[in-house]
């Protein structure tokens, strides 16, 4: 479980996020929406324990500590090892985290998360930018955590690959996992979550659930927000 | 942690650019290092070769006058080694042959430097030029970045979430780039050691320790710096400057700048200075009372009172031998005096420099190098002190022969045949043991392992307080 309550965090002077209160429950997808500046990534980093708060409390899976093991994280540009294949960049990063997967689980992972065998054994160098990002979701998805926090998962990817990642977040939370998602992708946000949160200025301005409102709706609450 | 130096490795394997210059950087190593070789290996020869033929001199001197035989002198020969060729030291300057003669202790001559205006401005392209500027540079551009494409890249983020500390991320890119020096220090050494297989001797082992030793720290001290400098700028480029503008310092300006001040500190005499004081000295004595003809007479009236006789042409013996041993012995205790004192102050420069180390690393590794080498001022001190030892022995020898080998007071033209001139043994430097001279070294080696800890330190300290967004 993610819990974020009555967090504060400036930058010289400048809020970046007021008073910000969030719960995500297990099994749980949650989506942050929000202009540039917002404070979605500001909470993601708080999370992931690279930033502290200024007032307010933190808790994932009731501990104030962050704990890498139980966190998958992806973020919106994942930058791999140019002279490692998709292959052997996942494999380095799972040992990283202690995990010894044998190549057969490893091609899994990767098939699962939507690269292509052939480029299984191609450096990432030769790779776009949707391509890393499915190495970077396999990354995530290899450590079978239990919360995951996503920066703007499906950038760069194209609908289908989109549409798996959504299909891929529906399992991991329907197996108990607990995931926070920030993007500016409305249509994303609203097939692959269940709540939805719109920040403004670092403020939590409206919560919602995914299955009251349809994408246009949410489209145009979400407009009247940034307009106000 | 080792994963991570894998994949540290890995990159720099299958980097192109990385495996052009890297290779390109062996071979100019090798080439280097091969040159070295063939010009040590140069003047072994021909420094054999001019021993060969000074001695072959020598014994083939026909009957003569003792005395002329001892202005006719010798030379002292600095031995070449196969570290000499790893670091040339203060060689180049002063030279590896010592002119031995009576009356007169000379300076040495044929420097390297002294003989050709290239190699005085430019310097030789030596193995240690590689070991203590090239070397250094290549880890420099190695390390820079290591750590701020992590960061900038955003890839640092993936690395901490998969469980890894930003503590283990320095180290093991300190290690992984570390080694590769490390090991280009070795490859070229092994390169010498295998081309210069005979010219071994039993200190050579420890004497290649101490190198290897001090040399290791220098890479991990200059790759530690590098790599908290990366951790501590934000931007890589910035890093590089300020990490070229220390190695600069360190390797330009502060040895200039404390050599200037340890000058000044411990003044030497100028030769000409030098010269006038010690000839003064041995013509109005020490003590400044008791000049040459004084003890001239004296020595008479002992010698006289020794043999019992009133005249020197009554003397079994000839008194001239015994003048100019005295004489000899006379200026030995002022050349003592003198170069006892420039003795000192040199020692005392060198104890300067060597604590510049605190504020220069470099200074510590010249040092050792030097040290290891068998090529700094205390092994040319004692090269010094060994052929004035046997230039004594020498000089007595031919005096004591013409005292007492038959002639009469006055009778210059008595000749030693020659097979005496062929008894009298040659200079062989006995080069001083490492054992021996090692704790002259410690100051250097406690100021390096000093370095590299606080710079370890550092970077383990940085690692737990720095930002790495």
């Amino acid at each position: 479980m993610i819990l974020l309550q009555n967090v504060h965090k400036s930058f010289k002077g400048q809020k970046a996020l007021d008073n910000l209160s969030i719960e995500v429950k297990a099994g749980e997808i949650y989506g942050l929406l929000g202009a540039n500046g917002a404070g979605k990534s500001t909470t993601l980093n708080l999370l992931l324990g690279f930033l502290k708060p200024d007032a307010g409390a933190i808790s994932i899976d009731s501990k104030n500590v962050v704990n890498c093991n139980m966190i998958g994280y992806i973020p919106e540009n994942v930058n791999l090892y140019p002279y490692l294949s998709g292959l052997e960049n996942l494999d380095y990063f799972c040992k990283l985290a202690g995990l010894k997967y044998s190549k057969t689980e490893l091609y899994r992972f990767l098939l699962e998360c939507g690269l292509q065998a052939e480029a299984h054994h191609q450096r990432t160098e030769t790779y776009s930018k949707g391509m890393r990002q499915k190495v970077g979701i396999a990354i995530a998805y290899a450590k079978k955590a239990k919360v995951y926090l996503l920066d703007e998962p499906a950038s760069g990817l194209d609908p289908l690959a989109s549409n798996e990642l959504s299909e891929l977040l529906k399992k991991l939370a329907s197996d108990g996992a607990t995931i926070l998602m920030a993007s500016h992708d409305i249509f994303r946000v609203r097939e692959t979550c269940n709540r939805i949160g719109i920040l403004k200025h670092g403020k939590l301005v409206k919560e919602l659930h995914a299955n009251e409102v349809s994408s246009n709706e949410l489209e145009s609450i979400y407009l009247n927000f940034m307009h106000n | 942690m080792i994963e991570i130096f894998l994949n540290e490795w890995k990159g720099f394997y299958r980097n192109r650019l990385m495996a052009v210059v890297a290779l390109l950087f062996v071979a100019s190593l090798a080439l280097v290092t091969w040159l070295g070789v063939v010009q040590n290996q140069k003047q072994i020869e021909s420094q054999l070769k001019a021993h060969r033929h000074i001695r072959a001199q020598w014994d083939e001197l026909e009957t003569m006058n003792p005395h002329k035989a001892a202005h006719f002198g010798s030379y002292a020969f600095k031995p070449n080694t196969i570290l000499n060729s790893l670091d040339e030291g203060v060689n180049a300057v002063t030279g590896k042959v010592l002119r031995l003669e009576g009356h007169t202790q000379h300076d040495l001559v044929y420097s390297e430097a002294s003989q050709s205006l290239l190699v005085s401005k430019f310097g030789k392209l030596m193995p240690s030029l590689l070991f203590q500027f090239v070397i250094p540079l290549f880890l420099i551009f190695l390390a820079f970045n290591t750590y701020a494409k992590e960061r900038d890249s955003g890839r640092l983020k993936l690395l901490l979430i998969q469980g890894t500390s930003l503590q283990k991320i320095l180290f093991s890119k300190i290690l992984s780039i570390w080694i590769i020096g490390v090991l280009c220090l070795i490859i070229s050494i092994l390169t010498q050691v295998v081309f210069n297989g005979n010219a071994f001797h039993a200190d050579f082992p420890l004497r290649m320790i101490l190198m290897i030793s001090s040399y290791s720290l220098y890479y991990l001290i200059i790759t530690t710096l590098t790599v908290l400098l990366s951790a501590i700028f934000s931007s890589a480029s910035v890093s590089l400057s300020t990490t070229i503008a220390i190695w600069v310092l360190w390797t330009i300006f502060l040895p200039k700048i404390v050599g200037n001040a340890v000058e000044k500190l411990s003044p030497l005499p100028t030769r000409v200075e030098f010269q006038k004081a010690m000839d003064e000295d041995r013509s109005k004595g020490i003590d400044g009372h008791n000049p040459s003809g004084e003890r001239k007479k004296e020595l008479e009236k002992e010698i006289l009172a020794k043999y019992k006789v009133d005249s020197l042409s009554q003397l079994p013996i000839n008194f001239d031998g015994i003048v100019m041993q005295a004489d000899e012995e006379y200026g030995n205790m002022v050349w003592d005096k003198h170069f006892g004192k420039l003795y000192q102050q040199m020692q005392s420069q060198k104890r300067n420099y060597q604590f510049s180390g605190i504020i220069n690393p470099f200074a510590s590794l010249q040092n050792l190098s030097m040290g290891a080498a068998g090529t700094d001022m205390f092994h040319h001190l004692d090269f010094l002190k060994q052929a004035e030892e046997y230039r004594r022995v020498f000089i007595k020898t031919l005096n004591d022969k013409m005292a007492y080998g038959g002639s009469k007071t006055g009778d210059w033209d008595w000749k030693a045949d020659s097979e005496f001139f062929k008894s009298v043994k040659d200079f062989e430097y006995k080069p001083i043991s490492i054992k021996t001279i090692f704790p002259k070294y410690l100051t250097d080696i406690l100021v390096l392992v000093l370095w590299a800890v606080v710079m370890l330190t550092l970077v383990n300290y940085t690692s737990k307080r720095i930002s790495i967004l």
